[in-house]
């Protein structure tokens, strides 16, 4: 019997683990995901989930379907809907289908790997993702990553290049974020190996074992980063750079990492630094206060920090400034922030 | 109307004392449905010359709930008696609990639950909320246990005591604890100590029913005592316990044991 633990908030990250899963396998662009459930539990995560890639200027529909279950399939079974489903997704020549299972066949006991087993010609592949057994937004994520790299093959040698793991791809930094852990490790002299996962090719999945390191986007990820390094020895960085000294750290992380003397890649950093704290020397000395609570004790201190840096004095009495869902990332997204807080200050 | 639910462990004659029961009401002149409320669809055979009849859940599978009227689900069997069998999913697949909330929404849409007497045979154990499904409000207010002396059959008697205790303290529930029927197995002082359950359980044996070989032979002649041998004491006693039923004024908040204290009663007529 799993326990259920009342959510601390109701962030998304404390949400469904079905949401968690599917913010994974649709980024598998050739591949379709099935969701065995009620029609509403598609309905509501393809809401989610285009609007989310129309916010990041992709205007593609996810590759989702739903085996619509009705109150008939709940006292019948619905083992005979999800193998029709199945079929119908096949007919569609995928790379793959991801079978997620809902919170109600859980409950009734469909079996739902044993339907997905008896198709062949095509991976069919089961990732249990049902919420009311006590699992978050997170579990979801990490048993899909988990699930994705099960099916990858090991066999390919090593291309000197970094992997990034758990990209939040439901927030709307997503690839800003990603080209500033990019230009990070190109300081390094260091490339991307593969986005796992987002917007590949099922094929690509394959690329994942090849990389001599793993970049983890949050230490929530740390289950993912430990399969992938027992299964393809690639040690990892459990977080992506967060704020001013969090990017330092980043560059020493990933250089002791990959045995790269980072002092060069560390001293073009303070520079940018540098640069940025006279950039927005107008702000110093305001007084500022955070506009929301805070997800996570973690960003408040980074952004507490990064106010410090900037000489910002944070009172209940300050103008109030926009705090994001997540830290910012790298110096480029405290710079981003910064361009929001300075708006909010002179409004 | 009078609406009444038979609850007990599985094989402990549910069905036939249903059976025998409505046959006795109906005997007496009243207008009765039985219902089955058990995937096994059973309940009714006896009523039905021993015809499986088709279920609700069958008929709602085949053909979908919206093409189902209420002349496919009502089956008219030994002297008018109006039988019903909810069914449900294949073993091992689906909720059979929903499937008898599905029942029961859609014997409300028809407006089959009328008459002088509604008897509602359900599965062996409260297992899950569907199956609590019939003590709800505006179903049978009146709950009886079915069990022998058997410490097993006292142990799932006991437990369906807790569900009609947890029912009963909803606000408007007005489902009750109406009595215990003792099926015998012919153990010595059986009937002593079904009798001190229900006391302990804040309840009332209501009737005696001596295992007799005429119920087995007026089931394999696919028949109800009251139909087969009518003259018989079997038959008196079905009788019986259809007067008393009628007459039972008796409904009470039910006060399950401990299994230690159980144990401890069932000891005490060894």
């Amino acid at each position: 019997m799993s326990l259920n633990h009342l959510p601390a908030s109701s962030c998304r990250t404390e949400g469904c683990t079905l949401t968690g899963a599917l913010s994974v396998t649709t980024q598998i662009r050739d591949a379709i995901t099935v969701v065995h459930g009620p029609p509403g539990c598609t309905h509501h995560n393809f809401s989610l989930l285009h609007a989310t890639s129309v916010e990041n200027d992709r205007v593609e529909l996810p590759p989702l379907i739903s085996s619509g279950l009705s109150e008939t399939e709940v006292i019948f079974g619905g083992e005979g809907a999800l193998d029709r489903i199945l079929d119908r997704a096949i007919s569609c020549n995928p790379a793959a289908i991801f079978v997620l299972s809902t919170c109600i066949v859980e409950t009734i006991g469909d079996d739902v790997a044993a339907v997905c087993d008896a198709k062949a010609g095509v991976p069919v592949i089961m990732i249990p993702t049902a919420g009311f057994l006590g699992g978050s937004f997170q579990t979801g994520v990490n048993n899909a990553l988990v699930a994705l790299a099960g099916m990858a093959e090991p066999s390919l040698g090593m291309n000197g290049g970094v992997n990034i793991i758990g990209e939040k791809n439901l927030e709307y930094e997503v690839d800003e974020n990603f080209a500033e852990v990019a230009r990070l490790l190109s300081l390094l002299g260091l490339s991307v190996n593969t986005r796992f996962v987002h917007n590949l090719t099922y094929g690509q999945i394959d690329s994942v074992g090849a990389a001599r390191l793993n970049v983890l986007r949050d230490p929530a990820l740390i289950p993912v980063g430990e399969y992938l390094k027992e299964h393809f020895k690639t040690p990892y960085i459990s977080g992506f750079p967060l704020g001013l000294s969090g990017t330092i750290t980043f560059l020493e992380s990933v250089g002791a990492a990959c045995g790269i003397d980072p002092r060069q890649a560390i001293e073009k950093e303070r520079g940018f630094e540098q640069d940025t704290l006279s950039d927005f020397a107008d702000i110093a000395g305001r007084e500022i206060s955070f506009s929301t609570l805070f997800p996570t004790h973690d960003g408040e201190r980074v952004l507490r920090n990064i106010a410090y840096a900037f000489r910002l004095d944070v009172i209940p009495s300050g103008k109030p400034v926009p705090v994001p869902v997540t830290p910012p990332v790298g110096i480029a997204g405290v710079r981003r922030m910064l361009h929001r807080w300075r708006r909010a200050i002179h409004a | 109307m009078k609406q009444i639910a038979l609850y007990g462990k599985g094989g402990i004659g549910k069905s036939t004392t249903s059976a025998n029961l409505s046959a006795a009401l109906s005997l007496s002149g009243y207008n009765v449905l039985q219902i089955g409320c058990d995937p096994k669809r059973d309940s009714t055979r006896m009523l039905m010359q021993g015809r499986l009849i088709p279920t609700v859940m069958d008929l709602v599978r085949e053909r979908g709930a919206a093409s189902v009227t209420p002349a496919d689900v009502v089956y008219t069997g030994f002297n008018g008696i109006r039988c019903v069998e909810a069914g449900g999913p294949e073993p091992g697949v689906g909720c059979a609990g929903r499937g008898i909330i599905a029942t029961f929404q859609l014997l409300e849409k028809f407006g089959t639950l009328t008459g002088d007497v509604i008897v509602y045979d359900v599965l062996g154990d409260v297992v899950c909320g569907g199956f609590a499904m019939p003590m709800r409000e505006g179903y049978a207010q009146e709950v009886y246990l079915v069990t022998s002396g058997e410490l097993m059959s006292l142990y799932a008697a006991n437990n369906i005591c807790k569900a009609v205790q947890r029912l009963s303290a909803r606000p408007r529930s007005m489902c009750r604890l109406a009595g215990v029927i003792c099926n015998a197995k012919n153990l010595p002082r059986e009937e002593e100590l079904v009798a001190e359950f229900a006391r302990r359980v804040n309840s009332h044996l209501l009737q005696y029913i001596p295992r007799d070989r005429t119920v087995q032979l007026a089931e394999l002649d696919r028949k109800t005592v009251l139909e087969y041998e009518p003259s018989s004491e079997q038959a008196q006693r079905y009788r019986d316990l259809a007067a008393r039923v009628m007459e039972n004024t008796r409904f009470t908040i039910p006060t399950p044991l401990e299994i230690d204290e159980l144990e401890s009663l069932a000891r005490q007529f060894v």
